[in-house]
């Protein structure tokens, strides 16, 4: 269970201040999958970063699971994140000196995990790349490096999933084997998604859709599916 | 640490290599440095310590300066009875006449020289070997020669390749030394004995002992060393020994030293050379340093997105800091390993430029401390370097992975005056717990190098306070010449201000640059500066009327042919006879010195050393009385033997310095011993004493009459014009062959040969303080290769030649080398100032040749590595570089 309250953000462009959320409020209940849509500088992407803990909002709070994050040190929120969140980035952000095997088990490694090569290579065999362990990001396709991304998300078996615009950089066919793998792992791992997209398809396999716009929520929409 | 750190921080080195092949340098040259100096430290250490026999030539040597005294002979004696193989060595000056039946220009050409004599018994050595060209036994080649030679008696002689090439001799050349011919029957290329050979009077000529006493030159007064060298039984108790020599010698004026305590002076010499090659190899280091953090700065603003998604995947700042300590770690170490070859190289050049100060015997191996040590020591300021900018971890918000060109509201400071921004600083530094930890390490590490490296608590602080000094000054020089340039109008031509303007942009590190040259400026010009007011004081600074020889030896009876052949040579000259007896130091105020205290200690050489007295009427010129009374101008007293009333003591004028450090006051007593016979003295007087003059001048002046029936020899002095500086040594030398001679030109000649030797050693490894400089100056542009390379592609993009990028590059090297250079030679003036001022007691004066001449080599220098650094950037298409993005 999610719960965002009174959530605002403020950064400055130089001298002057930009005001990228104004006092959002929200509620995400557990393996819900949401969509955040809307128009560029919208707000969406800094959304999902304070709810994932990457950032600190300037005001405002976010509670999971009880815990209000916003308020815990850089170190806790970090144990934090290793413990509940998975994140998929549009841009892969791949370790490009591991190999897929090696970033894959990194979030486990990290914990302390040393034996977590297996379970790396049972999320690579079921996103596909049983034959990629160790190719370096540098010699993987988008795609790959994409689901990569996505075996290394799950791995830690997070109860929170984020995705930002993780097809944003894959040409349709590619993304569409994306999404059905992420749909996939969620429903495997019970996990609550939250993704960000200007994908009007892929916000419609959600089962609700959270439109922003300058900052503030416009549209919650809850879908059948 | 687990495995994840130590694998990321493999492959990020792995696959940026060469973007740390600087930083590898900046260490490899300041372990390098230090290595080397340490190897070499070992190796003399190892070389007193292994061959301190042979460099004492005994178990234990007996040393003194005047005939022995009745009870002093009968210990000898005693020696002899108790089976104890004993070598006499007796080493004294003289002069090497040619003795020849050729016509010889004796007005332009020297026929004589003063020599260095060693007269061998057939015992030496007792350990080492003399290594003589034709290899032939020592006993052979000193024999007595019957034959072959133009006057008897003759006998073989040993010399140094010097005197042959001097006199222009050959083997089997004849030469008279005091009342003795002798046939250079060998070349000596190897004196086991002899510690060092930079400095000495003369050439080495090695003879018997039947031929010392054939030559007549030791007599009763005449300077002379001798040294009996004892060879004990493995089985026989050292320190037994020593105890009772000690306690049945020293009181006759014997030094008493055993080959564990070799050499004092040479250890005390070498350990100060080493020290201060030590730290200027620590210097390199820590410039090298500056390389380092200016490297792992630029690598960690490189890999904030990777830093940001590793955090966004759960790690904490640690864990990252981790993963980056350890390829800081890694790849210091592996510098510090090539320094440590590079230093084992590099050791084995600096016997080269030390050539003289060490004894030609001592091994220059590699050995492994040393070089682990180094390996330390460089990791450790690998660790110390990188630690500040890895901080900057802390401080990469995972968010940047998603938003990388908005500041956090937080992160802007607004403008504001220097002192409010430097309290927000220092308050923000203090609240921040992890970085006040942080800084205080650094600090510790940096402090606890140079307390290592300076073998010393205070000379280490005193180092770290210098060098923080020198860091603080060069930034606020730094500072302010940014300030000149911000607030000048100079002219706005664009790629001027363009270069300019890049000289002050965040993350160019300018300073670290300025930091980095300036330091090595600051010693180059430091040490040049010193070197050049001392060879200014040895060279040039003689007084016009200085005399050109000193006379030492003259007997009683020759005082007037003496007086006659000077005469001949300079009419009108009237050289001064000074009469002069030798000494020993024996009581202050009725107390005994026992010299045994003051062995080894600062300035215990006043009360161990041999005092030449003399009797003088009247105060000499380059003295004043500073205490006391001078004694008046009435006939000299006489003094009856071993007189006690205080009255009937001869008075004595003590020098002012000396005085100060034997402890007298006015009315002190002092007792000599002269060859045996007590002489009380009182203190009547201090004088300071210019001993710049090159006069003859003394510690110890007693009034008229004390030394009557002493056995007084004379010195004296003389003032030739050059061209009779020859002919008037050729008279003397075959008049009085027992007098010797020493040139004071050659004398100065020598000294400054000697240091230009040591200065050249220094500056050599100071040189690599300014190439240290010179890598961190690529390290640091290199850092910032491809925005450099990015701009200059826009620029000629826009029109930009490649001239006119060439101009506002070089602006902008040309300006760093330019700060550098007048910030370091700035600094390099206020510390050779207080070098000169303080340690050496002389005026500094500004050579503006110089100090311009250096600041035109530095601004060439960066100009030429600042090219180096960015030449293949300007010969890429921009349209190549553009299309990347």
């Amino acid at each position: 269970m999610i719960s965002v309250n009174q959530l605002g953000m403020q950064l400055s462009a130089g001298n002057q201040p930009v005001q990228i959320l104004h006092n959002i409020s929200f509620e995400v209940p557990a393996k819900q999958v949401l969509a955040i849509v809307g128009p560029s500088g919208s707000g969406k992407s800094t959304l999902l970063g304070l709810l994932a803990g990457l950032d600190r909002p300037t005001h405002g709070s976010i509670h999971i699971h009880g815990t209000n994050i916003t308020t815990l040190t850089e170190t806790a929120m970090a144990h934090f994140r290793r413990r509940n969140i998975g994140y998929v980035f549009q841009a892969f952000h791949l370790i490009p000196t591991l190999t897929a095997l090696e970033n894959v088990a990194l979030p486990l490694e990290l914990q302390g995990v040393t034996t977590g090569e297996e379970r790396a290579k049972t999320l690579l065999k079921s996103v596909g790349l049983e034959q990629r362990f160790h190719h370096y990001p540098i010699q993987l396709s988008g795609g790959e490096q994409q689901r990569v991304a996505l075996a290394r998300a799950f791995i830690s078996q997070p109860p929170l999933l984020f995705a930002d615009e993780p097809t944003g950089n894959l040409d349709s066919a590619t993304g569409n084997l994306v999404i059905d793998l992420l749909w996939q792992l969620h429903e495997q791992h019970d996990s609550t998604l939250i993704v960000v997209t200007h994908d009007s398809a892929l916000a419609a396999r959600a089962q609700r859709i959270l439109t922003l716009r300058d900052g503030a929520i416009v549209h919650d929409t809850a879908l059948s599916t | 640490m687990t495995p994840i750190a130590l694998k990321l921080a493999w492959r990020e080195t792995a696959s940026s290599w060469s973007r740390f092949v600087f930083l590898f340098l900046c260490i490899a040259l300041g372990v390098g440095a230090i290595v080397a100096v340490d190897l070499f430290a070992t190796n003399v250490e190892n070389g007193i310590l292994g061959d301190a026999r042979g460099l004492l030539g005994g178990d234990i040597e007996l040393s003194w300066r005047r005939t022995m005294s009745p009870k002093g002979q009968d210990v000898l004696d005693s020696l002899a009875e108790r089976k104890i193989p004993v070598s006499h060595i007796t080493e004294l000056a003289g002069m090497a006449a040619l003795e020849s039946n050729e016509p010889y220009d004796h007005a332009t050409k020297a026929s004589s020289q003063l020599v260095e004599l060693k007269a061998l018994d057939s015992l030496y050595p007792l350990y080492g070997k003399v290594i003589v060209e034709p290899a032939q036994p020592t006993e052979e080649l000193l024999a007595p020669i019957q034959s072959g030679c133009q006057r008897l008696p003759c006998f073989g002689a040993i010399a140094q390749k010097s005197l042959l090439i001097r006199l222009d001799l050959n083997l089997g050349s004849e030469l008279r030394i005091g009342q003795a011919s002798f046939i250079i029957t060998a070349i000596l290329e190897k004196e086991p004995d002899k510690i060092a050979t930079a400095f000495s009077l003369g050439p080495r000529v090695m003879i018997s002992r039947e031929a010392l006493n054939a030559t007549e030159l030791v007599k009763t007064g005449s300077r002379f060393h001798e040294r009996y060298r004892l060879q004990l039984p493995p089985s026989n108790n050292l320190e037994g020994w020593l105890g009772e020599l000690r306690g049945r010698l020293s009181p006759e004026g014997v030094q008493v030293n055993s080959y564990r305590d070799t050499q004092p002076r040479l250890r005390r010499f070498l350990d100060q050379l080493t020290l201060y090659l030590g730290l200027i190899g620590l210097t390199i280091l820590l410039v090298g340093g500056i390389g380092v953090a200016c490297t792992i700065q630029g690598f960690i603003t490189q890999k904030t997105p990777i830093i940001a998604t590793l955090k966004t995947l759960g790690a904490d700042s640690s864990q990252v800091m981790k993963i980056y300590l350890t390829q800081s770690l890694l790849l210091g170490g592996i510098g510090s390993l090539a320094g440590g070859i590079l230093g084992t190289g590099l050791h084995q050049g600096l016997p080269l430029l030390l050539q003289g100060f060490i004894p030609e015997t001592f091994p220059m191996d590699p050995s492994l401390t040393p070089i682990l040590q180094g390996i330390a020591v460089g990791t450790v300021a690998t660790l110390a370097f990188s630690l500040w900018p890895l901080l900057a971890i802390r401080h990469v918000s995972p968010a940047l992975v998603f938003r990388q060109d908005v500041d956090q509201a937080t992160s802007h400071m607004e403008p504001q005056p220097w002192a409010i921004k430097w309290m927000t600083l220092l308050k923000h530094w203090w609240n921040d717990r992890v970085g006040r930890l942080t800084s205080l390490l650094i600090a510790g590490c940096l402090i606890g190098l140079a307390i290592w490296q300076a073998h010393s608590l205070s000379f280490g602080l005193f180092f770290s306070g210098a060098f923080l000094v020198a860091i603080v000054a060069l930034l606020c020089g730094t500072s302010g010449l940014f300030w000149i340039l911000r607030h000048i109008k100079f002219p706005q031509r664009l790629l001027l201000r363009h270069a300019t303007n890049n000289l002050q942009r965040p993350g160019n590190f300018t300073k670290a640059m300025t930091l980095a040259i300036g330091i090595g400026v600051m010693l180059i010009s430091t040490l040049m500066t010193v070197q050049h007011a001392l060879l200014n004081l040895i060279e040039d600074q003689i007084p016009t009327n200085a005399p050109s020889f000193f006379f030492i030896d003259i007997q009683p009876d020759q005082q007037t042919s003496f007086t006659q052949i000077v005469e001949q040579h300079i009419p009108g000259a009237a050289s001064q006879l000074v009469p002069v007896v030798r000494s020993r130091l024996i009581a202050i105020d009725g107390h005994p010195i026992n010299p045994e205290d003051h062995k080894g200690k600062r300035n215990g050489w006043y009360f161990t050393r041999e005092y030449v007295l003399t009797t003088l009427q009247a105060l000499p010129k380059d003295n004043i009385v500073t205490q006391g009374q001078w004694w008046r101008n009435t006939p000299p007293r006489h003094f009856s033997d071993n007189a006690q009333g205080d009255d009937n003591l001869p008075l004595i004028s003590v020098e002012e310095e000396g005085a100060r450090i034997l402890g007298l006051s006015l009315g002190s007593t002092l007792t000599f011993n002269i060859q045996g016979v007590p002489l009380v003295a009182k203190v009547s007087s201090f004088r300071t004493v210019d001993w710049g003059s090159f006069s003859i001048n003394f510690f110890m002046i007693l009034e008229p009459g004390s030394l009557d029936g002493a056995p007084i020899t004379y010195i004296a002095t003389a003032k030739v014009p050059p061209k009779e500086e020859i002919p008037l040594q050729q008279a003397i030398v075959a008049a009085m062959p027992n007098v010797t001679a020493i040139h004071v030109g050659d004398v100065l000649d020598n000294i400054a040969k000697i240091f230009r030797q040591l200065a050249m050693g220094i500056q050599a490894l100071a040189l690599l303080c300014l190439i240290t400089g010179a890598m961190v100056m690529i390290a640091a542009i290199s850092i910032n290769r491809y925005r450099r390379l990015r701009e200059l592609a826009i620029l000629k993009a826009l029109g930009g030649s490649r001239g006119l990028l060439l101009f506002s590059l070089g602006t902008e090297f040309g300006l760093i080398g330019g700060f550098a250079g007048l910030v370091g030679l700035g600094l390099g003036c206020l510390l050779s100032w207080s070098i000169l001022q303080f340690f050496f007691d002389l005026t500094w004066t500004m050579n503006l040749p110089v100090l311009f001449a250096g600041l035109l080599m530095t601004v060439l220098l960066t100009l030429i590595t600042g090219f180096l650094g960015t030449y293949r950037l300007l010969g890429l298409p921009p349209l190549s570089v553009l299309r990347q993005e």
